[in-house]
C-alpha cells in the first residue's frame, strides 16, 4: 500500500465528513510525507499449502524492475519488525516548505512506531449484496456471513456493510462479533445493485484505518447501477494495499462479466474469488480466507527513486531453489497518488496525518 | 430521464418500470416522528383505529414506510404504497407484486406470532424445546448442538426466514438465548393506529388493513382522502359518499388535495365570481358540492379536475388572471381540445401535463393585464408552425394566421401544455418570457432575436439558461452566440466538432462563473461575452479550435483579471471566488481553490500552463528551435496519462461494453506525440498541426475546471474515475441518436455497465451542476436503514448548495435572514391569541401551503399550540410570512415581536442590505426548470406535486428553505457569511443522509432532515468541521 506517513511539525489536521476549513493548501505546505509501500503476501507450495516461517531475506522485491529493500516484515498476526533504522528520505516524495522544520531523527522514530502499528492486526470489511440479484439466496447468504464473522479470529476487527443501490454501514469496524452479527441479521433486501460504487466506498473506508485490512464481498455479481467501473476500484485497492476477496455462488458464473471482474480484481489486489455450489456451501471459502489472514506476510519498503509517475509494477519472488514450485500471491502494482491533497475525495491512504 | 423513486426492495420487481432510483437502506430504531407528514389525516383525536399486528417498526419496514412516520400517517401511507407499488401488469391481467406478496405474508406471520405472544404480548424462549414452535414460525431451526455456546440458528424455511429478517426480528438475541444465555423475551405488541372515519365506512365491516391490502382502488381512495383537510373529508363522506367516489379514486388522488369544502360550499378557483363558469364547465351547480365534485372528477377523463387543481395551486394573483370570465372556459376548451382529446388524466403513474401548472404559475402579464409576449405575435405564429414540434402544436399553428391578440396565443399555449415534452413551443415561450422579464422595457429582446432564439430552441434551448441568468446580455451578444453555435454545428469532422463545442462550452461556462461571482464588471458583460464567444466564429479545424480556445481564455482573463496571461493557479484562484480581505475569507477561498485543484489532479488533466506554453511557442520554426529542450519536457507531459489498469480484454469490451465503452477521445490523446515536430520542425504548417493536436487536451482541462467548480458534496467519480472528464461526449458520437442533441443539457450514460469504462456525460455543459449531482448522488449513504431518498429531489437539493456562493453577503443580510424566520415564528405565536392577526397570517400562508396543512396550522393556533403549527411550516414559510406581513401590515409590526423590532432597526440602518431583491438573490436557489434560469432567487412557491421526466425536478426547485435555514444557523453561531461557502455543502450533505421519506411528495421528510441536521449543528456535532476557522471576529 502506498502510505503517506505525515511528519507534521506544526499542523494538526482536522478530518471531518469530507470538508475541513483548515486549508489544504496550508496543510500541504507544512507537510513532510514519505511513501511506504506495504504488501500482503501469501506464499503457497505446489499443493496449495501455506509456506510459513519465511525470513525477510527469502523475499526479493522489485518495483518497475528496480530492486527494493525491505523496511518492515511481519508474518501472520505477528508484530511488524523494522529492518531499517529510519525511513530513507526520498527527495521526490518528500515535500517540505521553507517553513517546515527538517525531518529529524525523532520524527522519523515516531514514524517508525506508527508504521509498526500500522501493520499489526487485521481489519476485515465485509460487503454484502442485498440487491434483487440476491433475493433467492438472501437468508442463506446471511447465515453464511454470520458463520464467517463468528469464525474470524478474535484479534481481528470486523466491519459489516451492505449495499443495493446505496451503501449501508450496518456495523462499523469493531472487535465485537455480536455487534457485527446483529448488523448481518438486520440487513434488508434492496433493489438495484451498485457493487462497484459500494466497493469503492468500502475500500476508501478500509484505507483510512490503521493496520492490515482486507475486503470480503458476498455477491452474486451483476451490477446495474454503478457509475464507477471496476478498474477504478481495483486500482484504489491496489494502491491502498487492500486485498479483495469475492465470495459468490455458481449462479454468478452465468454472468460472464461479473465472473471476469471477480477473478481478475481479486487476483490483481492479492485476494481470491470463490464460487461455491450455493450459499450453504461456503465453508471452504471461509476457511481459505481465514487461512490467508493467518498466514499473510506483511512486507513493506520505501521505493527507491523512480521517475515513473504512472502505474508501477511490483514483483515479489522467493530466493533459493528450495522455493521452486512455490506460488507468491500479492498485488501486482500501484499508482502513486497525486501530490495535492484532495478533500472530499481524498485518495486512500493519503490522509493519515493527525489520526 | 432518470426515474424518480427508490423502492423498498427485491419485492419491488414490479415497480421497476415506474421507478428506479430510490435508495432503501435500512433499519434502526429511529425516534418517533415529530415533524409533519405529507399524508397525515390531521384529524386530531380520531377515535377510530385499526390494529397493525406486531411491532409497528417491523410493519413499517415491510410496508416501505419511513420509520419517522407518525401513527396517523401509517394507514394513509400503507394505502399509498399498496396501490402504487402493489400491482403490476396490464389492466386485464393485474397481479400482485413481490412487495405486496411479502407484505401480506408478513401480516400473516405477525398475526401468528401475536397469538404466540399471548395477552402479555411477549414472545419468550428459555430453552431449545421452548423455542421450537417460535422458530418454526420464524423459518429457522437450531443446529444439533442447541444450548451450547457455539450453537447457531440456520434457515429452515427460506420464505418465512426472509420475512423474519426483513422485518427486523431480533434473531441475534434469540440466538444468544439458545446458546445458554439469558432467556429470550421480546415484546411483540400490536399497535392501534388511527384511521379516517370508521372501518365500516370503508369496508362494510371487514378489517380495513386486509381490505386495503386486497383492493388497490380502495387504497387509492383512502390515500386521496388523507390528502384533504378534515372538513372536506367529512363533507365528501356525506356527499357523494365514499362508495360513489371510489370510481374516481385516481382522479381524487391526483387532483383532490386542493378541494376545500367549507360549511357546505366548495371553494372555487376564481371565487364566487367564477361560479357561473364552473357551473357551465362541470354541468352542476357548485352549491351542490357533492354532485359537483362527483361530476368534476368524472368529466373528460379527469381533465377538468386537472384544470381545477392546477388553478387551485397557483397564487392569488395568477388565479385572478386565469379565472377571468373571458379565459376560464375557453382555456379549458383549448386544453381538452374537441378534435384531439387527450388521454386519461389519471391513468398513468404520474400526473400528466406538467406544462399546464408551470404555465399557470409562471405566466407573465403586461401592466394592463394582457398576456406578455416576447417579441411579437407574428414570431409565435411562425414558431407554432415549426415542423419540429408536435402535431398538436402545429395544429394550433395552422389556425394562428388569423390571430390578432395575445389572448389567442395564450389559449394555444394552454392547449399545447398537455404535450409531454421538454422542448416544445410552450417551453420556448416560458423561457423567453423569463428572459425578458428581467429586462427593462427599453431593453427587451427584439422580435428578430426572439425569432432567432425560438427557431433554434430545439437545439439550443438549454444553452439559453445563461441569458436568463444574465439579462444584461443584449441582442448582439445573444445573436453572436447563436451564430457561433450554428457554425460549430456545421463542422463536418466529428472530432473537431466535439472538441470545438466542448471548448466553446467550457469557455462560456467559465465566463458564467466569473460573471456570477461579480468578477466581470457589469459594464463589461456584453463586451467580454462577445470577445469570448467570437473567437470561435471562424473555426474550421483542430488548430483553429486550439487557437480559439486559447484566445477566448485570454479575453476571459482580461475581463476578470485585467491581464491577458495567467497561469492555471491564477485561473483557479479566480474561480474560487473574488479576492478576500478577511482572514476567514482568505481561508475559505484557499479551501475552495484546493478543492478545484484536487479534482484536476484526480482527473490527471494536463496543466493549463503546459498547454499554453506549448501552444504559444508552436508558431514559428525559429522559435521552436530556440526552445527545443524546454518544449520537449512540456510535450512529455502530454504522454503521462495512462489508462486505468485494464480488467477486460479488448474483445470483451467490444462484446460486453458495446454501445457504452468508447474512449476514442482519450485513445487519440494517448497517441499524440508532438516531440518529433519539436525536435525537427520543418514548416509552420507542421507546427500549426501540432498546435491542433493540443486542442483536445485544452478542451479537457477547461471542461475539467467547470466540473471541478461544480463538484457536488460527497463526490467520488470526480476523484476516482480519471476518464470522467475526458469521456464527456460533446458530439453525441458515443450514443446512437444523440448527435442531434449535443447542445442540450448532458445526460448520464453508462451507469450499471461494468465493462463500459464508467459513466460519462453526453451533451453540453448546460445544466452541468444538476447533472453532476445526479451522477454523484448515490455515493451519499443514507443514515437510516431503508431510508427512501428519491432521485428526482436529491440532485436538485445538491445543486442549490453548489451554485450559490456567499462571498459578497454582508453580516447584516445574514442576520436579517435569521430575524425574518424568527419574526415569522413570533407572528405565529402572537396569532395564537389574536384572531385578527391569525387570519392575516393564514391568508398569507394560503399562497404557500395546501388546505390540509393550512387547516392544521389554523386549528393549532386556535388552540394556542403555536409550536405544533410551526412543525408544519418550513423556514421559507416563516421567512415569507414575516416579510409579507411586514409589507402588507406595516402598522402591526408588534406582532412580529422582538425579531420584528430588530428587523426594523436593521432596515433603518442598512436599507440596502434588507431589500427583498437582495435577500432573494443572495439566499435563493437556481430554478433551471421552474424558472428557466440559474439565477438565484426565492420564488415563494408551495412544494410542487410529483411529475415524471424533466418535470420531476419541480419539487426540488420549489424547495428553497435550505439556504435560508443554514444561514440562520450560521448567524446563531456568529459565523462570517463567507463560511457558508463551506458550511452549506456540508450541511446539505448531512441533510440528504438524513432524509427518510416514504413517497415522492414527502416534502415533510425534507423538513425533518433539515431540522435534524440543524439540531446536530447546534449541538456542535458538525461544529468541528468549521471550528478551525471559528466564528469570525466582529
Amino acid at each position: 500500500m502506498t502510505k503517506r506517513i505525515s511528519l507534521l511539525t506544526a499542523v494538526v489536521s482536522i478530518l471531518g465528513l469530507g470538508w475541513t476549513v483548515k486549508t489544504i493548501a496550508q496543510q500541504a505546505q507544512f507537510q513532510v510525507s514519505v511513501d511506504l509501500v506495504q504488501l500482503n503476501v501469501a506464499v503457497t507450495d505446489n499443493k496449495g499449502n501455506y509456506v510459513t516461517g519465511l525470513k525477510p531475506s527469502d523475499f526479493v522485491i522489485s518495483e518497475d524492475g528496480i530492486p527494493e529493500k525491505l523496511a518492515f516484515f511481519a508474518e501472520g498476526n505477528g508484530a511488524a519488525r523494522s529492518l531499517i533504522d529510519a525511513p530513507p528520505p526520498d527527495p521526490r516524495t518528500i515535500e517540505a516548505s521553507a517553513q517546515a522544520e527538517p525531518a529529524t531523527p525523532a520524527s522519523a522514530t515516531n514514524a517508525t512506531d506508527s508504521l509498526s502499528a500500522a501493520v499489526v492486526g487485521s481489519n476485515v470489511y465485509i460487503l454484502f449484496d442485498t440487491s434483487n440479484y440476491m433475493y433467492r439466496g438472501f437468508v442463506f447468504a446471511q447465515d453464511a456471513i454470520a458463520d464467517f464473522v463468528r469464525s474470524l479470529e478474535k484479534a481481528d476487527k470486523v466491519a459489516f456493510y451492505s449495499y443495493s443501490r446505496d451503501l449501508s454501514r450496518a456495523a462499523v469496524l469493531t472487535p465485537d462479533r455480536g455487534e457485527v452479527v446483529r448488523g448481518v441479521r438486520t440487513t434488508v433486501a434492496g433493489d438495484d445493485a451498485a457493487l462497484y460504487n459500494s466497493l469503492l466506498l468500502t475500500v476508501k473506508d478500509a484505507s483510512q484505518t490503521m493496520g492490515r485490512k482486507v475486503v470480503v464481498v458476498f455477491s452474486n455479481g451483476p451490477d446495474n447501477s454503478s457509475v464507477v467501473p471496476p478498474e477504478d476500484v481495483a486500482e484504489l485497492a491496489q494502491s491502498s494495499g487492500i486485498p479483495i476477496y469475492m465470495i459468490s455462488t455458481r449462479e454468478a458464473r452465468l454472468e460472464p462479466v461479473s465472473t471476469a471482474v471477480f477473478e481478475r480484481m481479486t487476483a490483481a489486489t492479492g485476494g481470491k474469488a470463490y464460487f461455491s455450489k450455493n450459499w450453504r456451501d461456503e465453508r471452504k471459502a471461509f476457511e481459505s480466507i481465514r487461512e490467508d489472514l493467518a498466514h499473510l506476510y506483511s512486507l513493506s519498503y520505501y521505493p527507491k527513486s523512480n521517475s515513473n509517475h504512472g502505474w508501477r509494477s511490483i514483483s515479489v519472488k522467493l530466493t533459493g531453489d528450495r522455493f521452486k514450485g512455490c506460488h507468491v500471491r500479492t498485488r501486482n502494482g500501484y499508482r502513486p497518488q497525486p501530490s495535492h491533497f484532495s478533500v472530499g475525495g481524498e485518495a486512500a491512504g493519503t490522509s493519515d496525518s493527525g489520526k | 430521464m432518470k426515474a424518480v423513486v427508490v423502492l423498498p426492495a427485491s419485492r419491488l420487481f414490479a415497480f421497476l418500470c415506474l421507478v428506479s432510483c430510490l435508495g432503501f437502506a435500512g433499519a434502526g430504531d429511529t425516534p418517533k416522528p415529530q415533524a409533519p407528514s405529507s399524508a397525515t389525516s390531521l384529524q386530531a383525536g380520531s377515535p377510530q383505529s385499526v390494529t397493525v399486528p406486531g411491532p409497528l417498526r417491523s410493519f413499517l419496514r415491510m410496508a416501505g414506510i419511513s420509520q419517522k412516520a407518525s401513527e396517523e400517517e401509517v394507514v394513509p401511507l400503507l394505502a399509498r404504497n399498496v396501490f402504487l407499488l402493489g400491482y403490476e401488469g396490464p389492466s386485464s391481467r393485474v397481479r400482485p407484486t413481490e412487495f405486496l406478496i411479502l407484505l401480506s405474508r408478513y401480516v400473516q406471520q405477525a398475526r401468528e406470532l401475536s397469538v404466540m405472544a399471548g395477552p402479555e404480548a411477549v414472545l419468550r424462549a428459555s430453552s431449545c424445546d421452548e423455542a421450537r414452535p417460535l422458530l418454526q414460525v420464524l423459518g429457522y431451526r437450531t443446529r444439533s448442538d442447541c444450548g451450547q455456546p457455539g450453537s447457531y440458528l440456520e434457515t429452515s424455511d427460506p420464505q418465512r426466514a426472509f420475512i423474519t429478517v426483513d422485518s427486523g426480528f431480533p434473531l441475534p438475541e434469540l440466538e444468544r438465548a439458545l446458546q445458554g444465555g439469558a432467556p429470550f423475551k421480546y415484546e411483540f405488541r400490536s399497535t392501534r393506529v388511527p384511521i379516517l372515519f370508521t372501518e365500516n365506512d370503508w369496508t362494510g365491516g371487514r378489517n380495513l388493513l386486509d381490505a386495503l391490502l386486497r383492493d388497490s382502488s380502495l387504497s387509492r381512495l383512502y390515500w386521496a382522502f388523507a390528502q384533504m383537510d378534515p372538513e372536506t373529508q367529512a363533507a365528501l363522506r356525506q356527499s357523494p359518499g365514499l362508495k360513489r367516489l371510489q370510481a374516481y379514486a385516481p382522479e381524487l388522488d391526483f387532483y383532490g388535495s386542493r378541494l376545500s369544502i367549507r360549511a357546505g360550499h366548495i371553494d372555487l378557483p376564481g371565487g364566487p365570481g367564477a361560479e357561473g363558469t364552473w357551473r357551465d364547465l362541470v354541468g352542476i351547480n357548485p352549491q351542490n358540492y357533492g354532485e359537483f365534485v362527483d361530476r368534476l372528477m368524472a368529466k373528460d377523463s379527469g381533465w377538468l379536475a386537472a384544470y381545477f387543481d392546477a388553478l387551485s395551486r397557483v397564487n392569488h394573483v395568477q388565479q385572478v388572471h386565469f379565472t377571468e370570465s373571458r379565459r376560464l372556459k375557453p382555456f379549458y376548451e383549448a386544453l381538452r381540445h374537441q378534435d384531439s382529446p387527450p388521454a386519461d388524466a389519471a391513468r398513468s403513474v404520474f400526473r400528466p401535463a406538467p406544462g399546464l401548472l408551470l404555465l399557470l404559475t409562471r405566466m407573465q402579464w403586461e401592466p394592463n393585464g394582457e398576456p406578455y409576449i416576447p417579441g411579437n405575435l407574428e414570431v409565435w405564429k411562425r414558431v407554432l408552425r415549426q415542423k419540429a414540434y408536435s402535431d398538436i402544436a402545429r395544429d394550433w399553428g395552422k389556425h394562428a394566421h388569423s390571430w390578432n391578440n395575445s389572448e389567442q396565443l395564450l389559449e394555444a399555449l394552454v392547449g399545447i401544455s398537455r404535450v409531454d415534452t421538454e422542448a416544445g413551443p410552450l417551453q420556448a415561450y416560458l423561457l423567453l418570457s423569463e428572459l425578458d422579464a428581467e429586462r427593462t422595457s427599453k431593453h427587451r429582446l427584439s422580435p428578430e432575436t426572439v425569432a432567432l432564439m425560438a427557431s433554434r430552441f430545439n437545439q439550443l434551448g438549454d444553452q439559453y439558461l445563461i441569458f436568463s441568468e444574465f439579462p444584461d446580455l443584449d441582442d448582439t451578444s445573444i445573436t453572436a452566440f447563436i451564430n457561433v453555435a450554428t457554425h460549430l454545428d456545421s463542422l463536418n469532422n466529428h472530432y473537431v466538432r466535439g472538441n470545438a463545442i466542448g471548448m466553446f462550452d467550457a469557455n462560456v461556462g467559465l465566463w458564467q462563473i466569473l460573471a456570477r461571482q461579480g468578477q466581470i464588471p457589469k459594464s463589461e458583460l456584453n463586451s467580454s461575452w462577445q470577445k469570448v464567444v467570437k473567437q470561435y466564429a471562424a473555426v474550421a479545424n483542430s488548430t483553429g479550435v486550439f487557437d480559439a480556445g486559447r484566445n477566448s481564455l485570454r479575453e476571459l482573463l482580461i475581463a476578470a483579471n485585467g491581464k491577458p496571461d495567467a497561469n492555471q493557479d491564477t485561473l483557479i484562484y479566480l474561480l474560487a471566488g473574488p479576492r478576500q480581505t478577511t482572514p476567514e475569507g482568505q481561508t475559505m477561498h484557499q479551501e475552495v481553490a484546493a478543492r478545484i485543484r484536487s479534482v484536476l489532479d484526480a482527473q490527471r488533466l494536463v496543466s493549463l500552463d503546459t498547454l499554453i506554453q506549448l501552444g504559444d511557442n508552436l508558431h514559428q520554426v525559429a522559435q521552436v528551435k530556440d526552445r527545443t529542450p524546454g518544449l520537449l519536457l512540456l510535450a512529455g507531459e502530454l504522454r503521462e496519462f495512462e489508462m486505468p489498469q485494464p480488467i477486460f480484454k479488448k474483445s470483451e469490451r467490444e462484446e460486453w461494453g458495446a454501445g457504452v465503452y468508447n474512449n476514442k477521445h482519450t485513445d487519440l490523446e494517448m497517441q499524440t506525440d508532438i516531440s518529433k515536430v519539436i525536435k525537427s520542425p520543418a514548416s509552420d504548417q507542421q507546427l500549426a498541426d501540432a498546435r491542433g493536436q493540443l486542442a483536445s487536451f485544452l478542451r479537457d482541462t477547461l471542461v475539467g475546471l467547470n466540473y471541478a467548480y461544480y463538484e457536488p458534496p460527497g463526490a467520488q467519480i470526480l476523484h476516482h474515475n480519471p476518464l470522467f472528464v475526458r469521456s464527456h461526449d460533446f458530439s453525441g458520437d458515443t450514443v446512437v441518436g444523440m448527435q442531434k442533441v449535443c447542445w442540450r443539457a448532458p445526460q448520464l450514460f453508462g451507469a450499471g455497465s461494468p465493462a463500459g469504462g464508467g459513466a460519462h456525460l453526453v451533451g453540453s455543459l448546460a445544466d452541468l451542476p444538476y447533472v453532476l449531482a445526479q451522477a454523484e448522488q448515490d455515493f451519499i449513504t443514507p443514515e437510516n436503514v431503508q431510508a427512501l431518498i428519491w432521485g428526482a429531489v436529491v440532485p436538485g437539493i445538491m445543486t442549490s448548495a453548489v451554485v450559490p456562493r456567499w462571498w459578497s453577503v454582508s453580516r447584516n443580510e445574514l442576520h436579517a435572514v435569521s430575524l425574518y424566520q424568527q419574526a415569522g415564528e413570533q407572528l405565529l405565536a402572537s396569532s395564537a391569541g389574536n384572531e385578527e392577526v391569525r387570519n392575516k397570517a393564514l391568508d398569507i400562508l394560503g399562497d404557500r401551503v395546501a388546505p390540509r396543512i393550512l387547516d392544521h396550522v389554523r386549528q393549532s393556533l386556535r388552540s394556542g399550540r403555536s409550536d405544533d403549527a410551526m412543525a408544519y411550516l418550513t423556514p421559507a414559510d416563516t421567512f415569507y410570512l414575516a416579510a409579507e406581513f411586514q409589507k402588507r401590515f406595516p402598522q402591526q409590526g408588534d406582532a412580529l415581536g422582538a425579531p420584528g423590532r430588530d428587523l426594523a432597526t436593521l432596515g433603518q440602518q442598512h436599507p440596502e442590505d434588507m431589500t427583498w431583491q437582495r435577500l432573494s438573490r443572495d439566499f435563493g436557489v437556481p430554478h433551471p426548470v421552474l424558472a428557466q434560469s440559474y439565477a438565484l432567487e426565492l420564488l415563494n412557491l408551495p412544494p410542487f406535486p410529483a411529475f415524471m421526466g424533466y418535470s420531476s425536478r419541480f419539487l426540488a426547485e420549489s424547495w428553497d428553505s435550505n439556504n435560508l435555514y443554514w444561514a440562520r444557523l450560521a448567524d446563531e453561531k456568529d459565523y462570517s457569511p463567507v463560511m457558508l461557502n463551506g458550511l452549506v455543502p456540508e450541511l446539505t450533505h448531512r441533510m440528504i443522509e438524513k432524509i427518510f421519506a416514504t413517497d415522492l411528495e414527502d416534502w415533510p421528510a425534507l423538513l425533518r432532515a433539515e431540522r435534524e441536521t440543524g439540531e446536530e449543528f447546534r449541538r456542535g456535532k458538525i461544529a468541528p468541521l468549521v471550528a478551525a476557522a471559528g466564528p469570525a471576529d466582529k
